[in-house]
């Protein structure tokens, strides 16, 4: 649902997310309409606070780009320490997922084939299926020409025939 | 020749009720199981909507998604103790104004309380 008109400050957090969320955390619990409308908000201020925050420190760094450590000190310097804890089980999540993806790449680069030769293989195979395909097709043509063709000479041959064989009864009469 | 009823297109054969294909589930972005409630595309973008942000790692997005997660959490249960000092079951927005005077940490809120 990304809006076309690129405003790019009107951007909040979906309002079914933070709904979700609100749910979850206080189950059976109503919540006025505006009160959700202000919490989205909060929810949007909370996040240019921390990345304005990180990205200062990131800057001070001498790194270009923001990385988790600086979200946390990012959280810690705003007071946010105490969700320290629970984001950092969020990266040991990320670093356990990218090492999967790494070992399945890496399975698959073991079967000694590299991606670029297993396209040219497969590039192979296709022209060949193409090639025989076109000589299959060919043989049919030809199957179809020759065919025709003692059709023809059967019917002349016929023909003739019987052209012959008239004849013979004609000269009979005479 | 028509042949009445008879419908050859397999779309009329279609499936009474249900959707005989499966709708195919959009592929989460975000690796693992679930690592935030909120779309990660969007955090994404409201951190680059900062003029000073030059580039974010993946990675500090994921934190980021996890720590607003954690905050609206956090404001949305302070917010509930003070409807339920006000002996209400429905929140209402001025108990998310009470929460946010209360606490310190806060205080950046009070811009978006107009």
């Amino acid at each position: 649902m990304a809006s076309s008109s690129g405003n790019d400050d009107d951007l909040t957090i979906p309002r079914a997310a933070i709904n979700k969320m609100i749910k979850e955390t206080l189950p059976n619990v109503r919540v006025a309409n505006d009160a959700r409308e202000l919490v989205v908000n909060c929810c949007t201020e909370f996040i240019h606070l921390i990345s304005s925050e990180a990205n200062e420190i990131c800057n001070k760094s001498e790194k270009k780009t923001i990385s988790p450590e600086h979200v946390i000190q990012a959280l810690e310097s705003l007071g946010f320490g105490s969700y320290i804890s629970e984001v950092k089980e969020v990266l040991q999540e990320c670093k356990t997922v990218a090492l999967k993806r790494r070992k399945a790449s890496s399975r698959l680069e073991n079967l000694g084939i590299p991606e670029e030769e297993l396209l040219r293989q497969q590039q192979e195979l296709f022209a060949k299926a193409r090639q025989q395909q076109a000589e299959l097709a060919q043989q049919e043509w030809l199957q179809m020409q020759q065919a025709a063709q003692q059709a023809q000479l059967a019917a002349t041959a016929s023909a003739s025939n019987q052209a012959g064989s008239s004849q013979d009864e004609e000269d009979d009469d005479d | 020749m028509a042949a009445a009823g008879s419908g050859t297109p397999l779309e009329e054969e279609g499936p009474s009720g249900e959707a005989a294909a499966p709708q195919p589930q959009a592929p989460t972005s975000a690796p693992g199981a679930r690592l935030s409630r909120l779309p990660l595309a969007r955090v994404k973008a409201l951190v680059k909507a900062d003029p000073d942000v030059t580039l974010a790692g993946q990675e500090a997005i994921f934190i980021l998604a996890r720590a607003a997660e954690l905050f609206v959490e956090t404001i949305a249960k302070d917010a509930y103790c003070c409807a339920q000092q006000g002996k209400r079951k429905t929140l209402q927005r001025r108990d998310l104004d009470n929460a946010i005077e209360a606490v310190d940490e806060f205080a950046f809120l009070e811009g978006t309380l107009d």
